[in-house]
């Protein structure tokens, strides 16, 4: 019927009668049986219909192929299995597709409500949608995916606001990845998976986004009432369900930093509290309450870094907002010592001898650890610096380390976290002392080499070199005719080795063993220089008074009430004061003291430190000045001219590692830069500045 | 000459042809007259823009007569003299103004270049021509770019030899001084400020920055922008100001700044 040629090819006619067929099958038989029915059994019946169509057409189109692949192509006329699919679209499914929208979707809200329903139905009448279509998704999308999207938002929406007023949050969350689930399970089993993030993102917005702020800021069951009862599973849960909607995690991440904010500060209020009702000759020693709080920063530290690692994914959000929070309360001082001391001190009190034996290595290196690690928080690291490395001085020449790894190790982290220039200095003080020590060794060989050279006291000396030390006073002491001597040889030996080199005496920092013969026992009593030269005087004097006493030595009246102080005040009496008292007086008289005695042969008598801290917060401030200059200096250079918001910007960034520098600071010394003709104003903007070479 | 309307412009020329002035010299004759020509002449020849002759001979004279007797230079009792036969007091601004013109380096002295080569820009060399240029000097004030100038000029004038900073009570003299002449509202409490917290002496920029400040913002201080580059010690001032409620603190907040 085809091949002929015209008239006689029949092919249009053909073609057409194959569509006639499908009409007329469709009118009179699909099409009656589907209206009598209704919801589940139309659906069922539309689905075997469906099915019978598409067997129809697969076969029929066997039959006509000759259509298919001649007359068809040749006329660019629709396929023959588009024509019967077609058929069916046109007079079914346009007819019935709204009624079976609504069956499907009061079957899905019935599944909601946790009725059972047939699923494999759900999910053929599903596939007519997206087959009905050819290969578009058009009438899926439209007939009735909208509608569902809609019909869901309204469905969560009701729920949520009965929810939202009855459930507290945890419950509420619990209830919402519920839903989430059993959605996400929909779409698995019946719906198509295009459908899968739309139809979430409604949901999620319903319940959550639409509610985000009430539910966080519900009072007793809210994200504040969570992190306060560690409820760390209603946290993850919290998290896991705001990271999906737009911008969720914000408000969390807000209210996690101002919970660490508020717990912090709250430690700081304890400890200034506990420090403020210390007695008054101790308050400005950092005593055992500050070190206390040190260690209960570094526990609340531990705690919400391990939050943000597992209930909050390591998400960068609250990674930051951590960091602002312990910025926040981890420079306030606490009485009257700044965090950047109290931090100082308590790595002292690790390092140093007596201070942590109780704890393994393993435990102190992970202290150590954990020090770094808040340091970064600290905007004044230099001040940090300077009180490490004054105590640092201290454990080295004191011989108070306990441990010299550790003292490595600590100072190997804060070169990774602050650089090589925060740890240079106090590198070099450490290599000092093993230097020192191969020097005492040759110092030693000198003196057995030259018998003549024999000082008559065994003496060690350290050589150290002024630029890594702290500076320290050095006073015209009186030595003692023995010790001077010493000092003498020492110096001799020393132009043997190099000649270029000055050699200043640092008396203040040296021990002696002197061999005191009481009357009960001779005892061996370790004192420093001071103490020693003191005690010397009265080999040749029974009595002194306190005058005699200062004259001799040629030391300040601070330098001589203390050291008096600690040989006739203290635990141990060396010297009888008269008058009895507690107190060192200039009209006080000394003598020596022929009836002391201890149980031990051997006593320590400490002279305690003079308090650094004033110094220290000097040294810093004029270091500072020089940092603040050169900067300017630096950044002037390169630019030529510049702007003074931006220079003080830059100046700013400039030295943030080491510390924030004031605002008023930066002013004045760019103002000295002027005088010094540095820096000059700008004749016509007085806002501008320009280099002078 | 550009900017000017035409019978401004044709103004000037006219002026240039009939005194044989320069330019800049006819703008400001005509500025200074409103634009009447006939103003601006008088304007013009009553004052020595212009060089007039004046006799070397009698400037020497004049010289010799304030010379100190052992140095060749005019000191204290030399300007006191002149000041004398002036009728000028010798705290009296214009003596500034003066030195200002000869260039002088330091405050109570003039050298003998300085006296004769200042004379001779005013082209004055009687003491009545003297006397007359008085009145002229006097208005100089009145004119900002002069009065900027010779403001900036006193402070390497008064200031110590050798110092880099001017003492404060040189300093705050020279303030009382200056802005008599020319006003600022906030000048007693500066001068106040200063002597209660400051208490040393003054930079040359900090000097300078002054006048802007005074020039720029008003004494309500509602256009005074803290995040500027003004010297330290103004901000400072402006800090006393609010603290004391000189000045209504409520123009701080303006968020324009």
């Amino acid at each position: 019927m085809c091949t002929q040629k015209p008239p006689h090819d029949y092919s249009q006619q053909l073609y057409d009668k194959y569509r006639e067929s499908f009409e007329d099958y469709i009118t009179s038989t699909v099409l009656p049986s589907l209206r009598e029915k209704h919801d589940e059994f139309m659906l069922k019946e539309l689905v075997k219909r469906w099915g019978n169509h598409k067997v129809m057409v697969r076969w029929l189109s066997r039959f006509f192929y000759y259509l298919d692949r001649y007359f068809i192509a040749r006329r660019s006329l629709p396929p023959l299995n588009e024509v019967g699919l077609t058929c069916f679209r046109e007079l079914v499914y346009q007819e019935l597709k709204v009624k079976v929208r609504d069956a499907v979707i009061s079957l899905i809200d019935q599944e909601r409500e946790g009725e059972q329903i047939d699923r494999a139905l759900l999910k053929n009448i599903l596939d007519i949608f997206v087959e009905i279509g050819m290969g578009q998704m058009d009438y899926y999308e439209n007939d009735f995916e909208a509608a569902l999207l809609k019909d869901s938002a309204a469905y969560y929406s009701r729920k949520a606001s009965s929810w939202i007023l009855d459930d507290s949050c945890p419950d509420y969350m619990l209830k919402a990845e519920e839903c989430l689930k059993r959605e996400k399970d929909r779409v698995a089993h019946y719906l198509h998976s295009s459908s899968e993030s739309k139809l979430l993102e409604k949901v999620q917005h319903e319940l959550l986004s639409v509610y985000a702020s009430q539910l966080l800021e519900k009072e007793h069951s809210g994200c504040h009432a969570l992190l306060r009862d560690d409820k760390v599973g209603d946290l993850s849960r919290m998290f896991r369900l705001f990271s999906k909607i737009p911008k969720g995690l914000d408000p969390v991440a807000n209210i996690f930093k101002q919970h660490v904010t508020a717990e912090g500060t709250a430690l700081v209020k304890q400890a200034e509290e506990a420090a403020s009702s210390k007695k008054g000759d101790k308050k400005d020693v950092v005593g055992l309450q500050e070190q206390v709080f040190v260690r209960k920063v570094i526990e609340l530290h531990d705690k919400y870094v391990a939050y943000v690692n597992d209930c909050f994914q390591n998400h960068t959000l609250f990674h930051k907002a951590l960091k602002e929070a312990f910025e926040v309360f981890c420079n306030k001082g606490v009485g009257g010592s700044s965090s950047a001391e109290l931090l100082a001190t308590f790595c002292d009190n690790i390092l140093k001898k007596g201070g942590s034996e109780k704890l393994s290595d393993e435990a102190i290196e992970e202290t150590l650890e954990k020090v770094v690690k808040l340091l970064a928080y600290i905007s004044d690291k230099d001040l940090f610096a300077e009180f490490y490395r004054k105590k640092l001085a201290r454990r080295l020449l004191f011989d108070k380390s306990a441990n010299d790894d550790h003292e490595r190790s600590i100072l190997t982290k804060l070169k990774q976290q602050c650089g090589g220039q925060f740890t240079s200095k106090m590198e070099g003080m450490v290599t000092d002392l093993t230097l020192a020590k191969e020097n005492q060794t040759s110092f030693e060989e000198y003196l057995s080499n030259n018998t003549n050279a024999n000082p008559g006291i065994d003496l060690t000396v350290t050589v150290l070199t002024t630029g890594f030390w702290p500076s320290y006073k050095s006073f015209d002491l009186n030595l003692p005719a023995e010790m001077v001597k010493c000092v003498e040889v020492f110096r001799e030996f020393y132009q043997t080795k190099t000649k270029h080199r000055k050699l200043t005496w640092i008396y203040s920092l040296g021990t002696c063993n002197i061999i005191g013969k009481f009357e009960p026992k001779t005892m061996e009593l370790i004192v420093t220089t001071y103490q020693a030269s003191a005690l010397l005087l009265f080999n040749s004097s029974d009595r002194l008074s306190y005058s005699e006493i200062m004259t001799q030595l040629n030391l300040t009246d601070d330098d001589v009430v203390r050291l008096l102080h600690s040989l006739s005040c203290a635990k141990y009496k060396i010297l009888n004061k008269e008058p009895n008292t507690k107190t060192i007086a200039p009209t006080d008289h000394f003598e020596f003291n022929s009836k002391f005695t201890d149980k031990m042969r051997r006593i320590k008598i400490p002279l305690p430190p003079v308090d650094e801290k004033k110094k220290v917060i000097e040294d810093v401030d004029k270091d500072r000045r020089y940092a603040i200059d050169a900067s300017i200096v630096r950044i002037m250079k390169s630019r030529k001219v510049l702007g003074h918001q931006q220079l003080v910007m830059e100046c700013v960034e400039q030295l943030g590692r080491m510390f924030k520098p004031d605002f008023k600071a930066i002013k004045k010394r760019i103002e000295d830069l002027i005088t010094r003709d540095y820096l000059e104003r700008d004749k016509d903007n007085p806002n501008l500045f320009r280099y002078l070479a | 000459m550009n900017k000017l309307g035409r019978s401004n412009r044709d103004k000037v020329q006219q002026f240039m042809a009939i005194t044989g002035a320069s330019e800049k010299v006819a703008l400001q004759a005509l500025k200074a007259s409103d634009w009447h020509l006939e103003g601006a002449f008088d304007v013009f020849y009553s004052q020595p823009h212009i060089r007039t002759y004046t006799d070397t001979r009698h400037l020497e004279e004049l010289y010799h007569r304030y010379k100190d007797s052992y140095a060749d230079m005019i000191l204290v009792d030399g300007i006191t003299l002149l000041c004398n036969d002036l009728q000028v007091d010798p705290q009296d601004i214009v003596m500034l103004v003066l030195s200002w013109h000869m260039k002088a380096a330091t405050m109570c002295e003039f050298s003998k270049q300085e006296f004769i080569s200042g004379l001779q820009a005013l082209g004055i060399d009687t003491l009545e021509k003297f006397r007359e240029r008085i009145q002229y000097m006097r208005s100089e004030l009145k004119d900002d770019q002069k009065f900027r100038e010779i403001y900036n000029f006193a402070f390497g004038w008064a200031k110590e030899k050798g110092q880099k900073s001017l003492a404060l009570d040189t300093a705050i003299g020279m303030w009382q001084l200056l802005f008599a002449e020319n006003q600022w509202p906030l000048v007693d409490h500066w001068c106040q400020f200063l002597q209660a917290r400051h208490n040393k002496a003054i930079s040359r920029d900090t000097w300078s920055q002054l006048l802007e400040f005074a020039r720029t913002v008003d004494p309500t201080l509602s256009n005074y922008d803290a995040e500027g580059a003004w010297p330290y010690l103004i901000d400072e001032f402006v800090e006393y100001l609010n603290e004391n409620n000189i000045v209504q603190k409520s123009h701080m907040d303006d968020p324009a700044r």
